[in-house]
């Protein structure tokens, strides 16, 4: 093995919304621990540097300039970025790729990653989700159920922080929740004629990782109740929502267990044939591009969905000439993502005596209710919907001179409600869908581009359909005018739910990771971000990120502790 | 140095700023930077009159106290395509050229009357060219946006608060609301 200063009992590569969870649970049970980070280290708070601005320190007021927005035709699709939070997100030609089909690949390269950006919602997957694939055919078999992961979806929730309610449905299994904040006057009246008309259709509170109130373990972290400032996207002041640089690599560090290397881009894992595992981990800095070897007996990949499957399929040997643990040749394929193209909006007359006051971080949610119990559609699966409204006011500007202004000094004149609606649908992972190293292409580290054939099929295109023809017809059913309905045809990756390429199943013939998140072929290599799902399921994905990842965490000391690895 | 006599020299010094004939100040106005269009001075100092003629300084501030016509030409030079930019650069010379042929003086120079019946008839769009009517619309977006976005009008009129705090409420009667 390579000299002492290289050596760690662990490695994790990346420190975003998994990473620092692994990063955690492994310090906390005292190994030591190398994080390894691919761009610069940002400090909580500290290093947050719009998060106090206010909206006129901003000089373009929010918007993203024309030269960058033009070198960076990619990223400028990404909702959060803008003028605020715009130095979070990676510029297309920092880190280059290949588009055999169009995929919008949003990334975060910094301690934290994109669970700085994130937007917060964290519904947690029930056994329609995890008995999809079998109870469907497609896919494989979840090795896994509900029961499984359950008690560390509460480990979880406990320690980063959960806003909910107890709704008490099957399909959206209840959690270890903060308080909720109120639903809105709009939202309270949909989800009583949404019920009033679906008996199988719910609207409740979308969870997420606010501290409503803070218990005991927040306020040890150093964290406060959230303020419902909504600039989040910024990182907080207050630590009032849950990212890994206020929770997870804090709590990490404090063990003393923790060595934070960053700017270290990951070329590949290491393996030795001889002993049959993994010892190590190559790396190139970012900037002087030297490339280092680190150790250590256990390596977890938490690079983000798709760097996971990069770093895998460029770690080949002699044992491993496809990737590692890529004797099936599975590697990259089943790659999936989220449906997000529909949108639905509409306005409704009524309430017009009724305000909402003062700010709150979520919407409102309604879980999955297409082919729930039994196949009911001629397409397969379903979607969640997010619903949100809001009272309009308006100012008239209209005019210029003294009228104007007086009409500016005016109170602004309440108008009708404005609701929406997004879809967030299931998509069917296929062989078909795959992401590959580029044959020719490398970055400026030496390492291949990611090459992404990514594609929508038939099957969203039904879906989208009939989200909008039942969300529609929801609205109607409320009263709600002036309904529109879009699909922006975006291209898959602009969800930011990028999920798949190193599979969870039961057989090494048909999977790349066990039960436990190991690699079949490779059992001292864990793979817990997005990068393991089998299927994508209509939720949020990254609370079930978090809960798999403590959960092999655990499993790997244990096995350690055995010797078993 | 004697720290006294700098404070005293600080003060004669921008005292002798005050004093200067204001004909003097106007001819040592800097323009503004811009890295992509180019506007003269003549034309900012016009465009500083249209901003200030839609929302003008009354008991509370207006477009020229949150310098608009700088904020608007700044969007336009780092915002706007080059298309967009050459779109209003022209918009706002033919802008110039028709008050020009119409009342025999530059925009600053116009009464209030004559702004007032200049701009009226624009929102109108009557006989006016598109560009113009494009170029007067595009600087009334961003002199609304300074003027709506600057601190004095979103704190002192919109009470804005960037931390509203816990106490979120879902569902009020519009008749209890605190103003």
């Amino acid at each position: 093995m390579g000299d002492t200063k290289n050596t760690f009992d662990a490695i994790v590569i990346g420190s975003g919304m998994s990473g620092g969870w692994a990063a955690k649970e492994l310090c906390e049970k005292g190994l030591k621990t190398l994080v390894l980070e691919r761009g610069r280290d940002v400090k909580h708070i500290k290093d947050y540097p719009t998060t106090t601005m206010f909206p006129w320190e901003f000089k373009h007021r929010g918007q993203v300039p024309y030269a960058i927005a033009k070198d960076n035709p990619i990223i400028t699709k990404c909702y959060a970025f803008k003028e605020d939070a715009m130095h979070f997100f990676v510029k297309d030609k920092e880190h280059p790729y290949v588009q055999e089909k169009p995929f919008d690949w949003i990334r975060g390269y910094q301690v934290g990653g994109k669970s700085i950006m994130w937007a917060r919602q964290t519904q947690r997957w029930s056994d329609f989700d995890f008995e999809g694939p079998a109870r469907d055919g497609f896919a494989v078999d979840w090795p896994i159920r509900y029961k499984d992961i359950a008690p560390w979806y509460s480990y979880v929730e406990k320690f980063a922080g959960i806003s909910g309610n107890k709704d008490g449905l099957d399909t959206l299994p209840d959690g270890e929740f903060l308080p909720a904040w109120d639903l809105t006057c709009i939202e309270t009246y949909f989800k009583e004629a949404v019920a009033k008309n679906f008996k199988d259709r719910h609207v409740i509170y979308g969870r997420c990782a606010h501290l409503s109130k803070p218990a005991t373990v927040h306020i040890e972290q150093g964290r406060g109740q959230c303020q419902a400032r909504n600039l989040c996207q910024r990182g907080c002041p207050f630590g009032g929502y849950f990212n890994a640089n206020s929770t997870t690599i804090p709590w990490a560090q404090k063990t003393g267990n923790l060595t934070l290397r960053t700017h270290a881009i990951v070329h590949s894992i290491i393996y030795d044939e001889a002993k049959g595992k993994a010892t190590g981990v190559r790396i190139i800095d970012a900037n002087t591009k030297q490339s280092t070897d680190y150790f250590a007996d256990i390596i977890f990949v938490n690079a983000g969905a798709v760097n996971t499957n990069l770093i895998l399929l460029n770690s080949t040997s002699k044992r491993f000439p496809n990737g590692l643990g890529n004797d099936n040749g599975l590697l990259g394929k089943y790659f999936a993502f989220h449906n997000y193209r529909a949108r639905i909006s509409a306005s409704f007359d009524g309430l017009q005596d009724s305000i909402t006051e003062g700010g709150r971080p979520t919407n409102a949610y309604i879980p999955r209710f297409r082919n729930v119990y039994k196949q009911e559609t001629d397409f397969l699966r379903g979607y969640a919907v997010t619903f949100s409204g809001y009272h309009t006011s308006s100012t008239d500007t209209s005019g210029f001179g003294e009228n104007l202004k007086n009409n500016l000094m005016a109170d602004a004149k309440l108008g009708n409600w404005r609701v929406g609606s997004q879809c967030m649908g299931e998509t069917i992972p296929k062989v078909t869908n795959y992401v590959s190293l580029d044959k020719t292409k490398k970055d400026e580290w030496g390492i291949p581009q990611l090459n992404f054939s990514v594609e929508y099929d038939d099957n969203d295109e039904k879906m989208i359909k009939d989200f909008i023809e039942q969300v529609t017809d929801m609205f109607v059913k409320a009263g709600f005018t002036d309904i529109k309905a879009t699909d922006s045809k975006q291209a898959p990756g602009l969800d930011i739910h990028e999920m798949g390429g190193v599979r969870m199943g039961k057989d090494p013939k048909t999977s790349l990771l066990n039960e436990w998140n190991q690699l079949h072929e490779c059992k001292n290599v864990f793979v817990t971000d997005g990068a393991c799902m089998t299927s994508t399921s209509t939720q949020n994905p990254s609370l079930t990120y978090m809960a798999f990842t403590a959960r092999a965490a655990n499993h790997a000391v244990e096995l350690l502790k055995k010797k078993e690895i | 140095m004697n720290r006294r006599y700098a404070i005293r020299t600080a003060f004669i010094f921008s005292a002798g700023v005050t004093l200067l004939p204001s004909c003097l100040q106007k001819d040592t106005t800097i323009a503004v930077p811009l890295n992509n269009i180019v506007v003269n001075s003549d034309q900012q100092k016009m465009l500083a009159q249209l901003a200030a003629t839609i929302i003008p300084t009354t008991k509370f501030i207006g477009a020229a106290e949150v310098k608009a016509h700088e904020f608007t030409l700044m969007m336009v030079d780092d915002c706007y395509s080059p298309e967009k930019q050459k779109l209003f650069t022209e918009g706002l010379q033919q802008f110039a050229k028709l008050v020009s042929t119409k009342y025999g003086k530059a925009f600053a120079d116009c009464s209030n009357e004559q702004k007032t019946a200049w701009l009226t008839a624009i929102e109108n769009k009557k006989d006016i060219p598109d560009e113009v009517v494009q170029f007067y619309q595009t600087t009334k977006q961003h002199t609304l946006q300074a003027f709506t976005s600057s601190k004095q009008y979103m704190v002192d009129v919109r009470k804005y608060n960037m931390v509203p705090g816990p106490g979120f409420k879902g569902c009020v009667p519009l008749k209890n609301k605190v103003a």
